[in-house]
């Protein structure tokens, strides 16, 4: 009995794999020039138990719209991906992409035909382990 | 006289029939741990098995079997065939995948547990050494309810989901709700003990407290494939 229990916790140990997806921590600078678009709406991000802190900006330019974050800094996590929602709980969202960097000026275009109207947050989302690291009411 | 023998001659042979049976037939429980990537299962069975043919090689048998399920982060999909596959009827086996039907539900801390009537078919390969299949074919599944966030390409939900409560075997993805299959090898320690090993094939399902999915059109039914690694005892009652 005492080997099979061996053998168990040893299958366990080796099952479980190091995961290497953790976000970029180079920082970035994309390109967007506010002066030829239209600020909707802004907000401060909070961090939600993880260290995150920037601004978050919701553009118009002509008809596209962007989310914005700048400045920006997050503790890195796994699988770190922005989310635009109707909802402080994420209950119903928009996955706007993979974050692209701990660190600096990010840009996610926003689908169209999205109601901005009803998107009120932004989240900073560790989706493989459900786990929300930061929270932007914009307004 | 001849009334007499005849009589006597038919309890004889009705007792060593009797007695034949009695030999042919073998109860155990068996106890077995699988093991995935973030995720594991433990299941306790006890199976009544009858020997078959003329050296009692081949083993045909019945039982009940519960199975507990736990994960962490495990990634579901749409379960219905209907819509993974398009279909519904006995071909569905054969149909492929439709990518754009198929939806995800990410259950943070899974736990599904699962009581099934259990089929096994096996095969005394040496005096030591059996092989066989068991797979579950109908019973009922119990756990809490989970946070679980859907995933339709740019869209989702966070939502809340619990095990599907009905198991039925049907065929391919006509599968419903929670079911445990293996591919074992026993080795027979004793008359009584021997060790398990097996592939084990898990299927567990969550349905979602609302039909979280719309297109192509409403489901609230989402499954997980697990194939594990097992060991186990078995127990010869």
């Amino acid at each position: 009995m005492k080997s099979l229990l061996l053998i168990f916790v040893c299958v366990v140990m080796l099952s479980c794999q190091q995961d290497d997806d953790n976000t970029p921590v180079q920082p970035v600078n994309d390109n967007f020039d506010t002066s030829k678009a239209a600020l909707v709406k802004m907000g401060m991000l909070e961090g939600v138990g993880h260290t995150v802190s920037g601004t978050v900006s919701l553009y118009d330019s002509n008809g596209a719209k962007v989310i914005i974050l700048d400045p920006f800094s997050s503790q890195n996590g796994p699988d770190l991906k922005v989310y635009f929602s109707k909802d402080s709980g994420a209950k119903e969202y928009i996955r706007l992409g993979d974050l692209k960097s701990t660190m600096g000026k990010q840009v996610y275009e926003v689908p169209a035909g999205t109601d901005i109207n009803l998107y009120k947050y932004v989240h900073i989302w560790c989706e493989k382990f459900t786990v929300v690291f930061a929270i932007a009411e914009i307004k | 006289m001849i009334k007499t023998l005849v009589l006597v001659s038919m309890i004889l042979f009705s007792d060593s029939l009797i007695a034949q049976q009695k030999k042919q037939v073998n109860n155990y429980l068996n106890v077995d741990f699988g093991v995935a990537s973030y995720r594991g299962s433990l299941s306790v069975s006890v199976l009544h098995n009858w020997r078959l043919g003329a050296r009692q090689k081949m083993g045909v048998g019945l039982g009940g079997r519960f199975t507990s399920f736990l994960g962490a982060n495990q990634y579901y999909i749409t379960a219905p065939a209907a819509l993974t596959s398009g279909s519904t009827g006995p071909f569905v086996i054969f149909k492929e995948n439709i990518p754009e039907n198929i939806d995800s539900l990410l259950v943070k801390s899974p736990q599904v547990n699962a009581l099934n009537l259990m089929i096994n078919l096996d095969y005394q390969i040496s005096r030591k050494i059996t092989v066989g299949f068991n797979i579950d074919a109908i019973g009922f599944s119990f756990g809490g309810s989970k946070q679980a966030n859907f995933m339709s390409e740019a869209t989702g939900m966070n939502t809340t989901a619990d095990p599907t409560p009905f198991n039925v075997l049907l065929i391919s993805d006509n599968d419903q709700g929670t079911l445990n299959s293996e591919l074992y090898l026993t080795y027979s320690l004793s008359d009584a003990w021997a060790i398990k090993t097996s592939a084990q094939f898990l299927f567990t399902e969550y349905t979602t407290i609302t039909k979280v999915q719309a297109y192509p059109e409403e489901n609230d039914r989402f499954r997980n494939k697990s194939l594990m690694f097992s060991v186990g005892i078995s127990r010869k009652l």
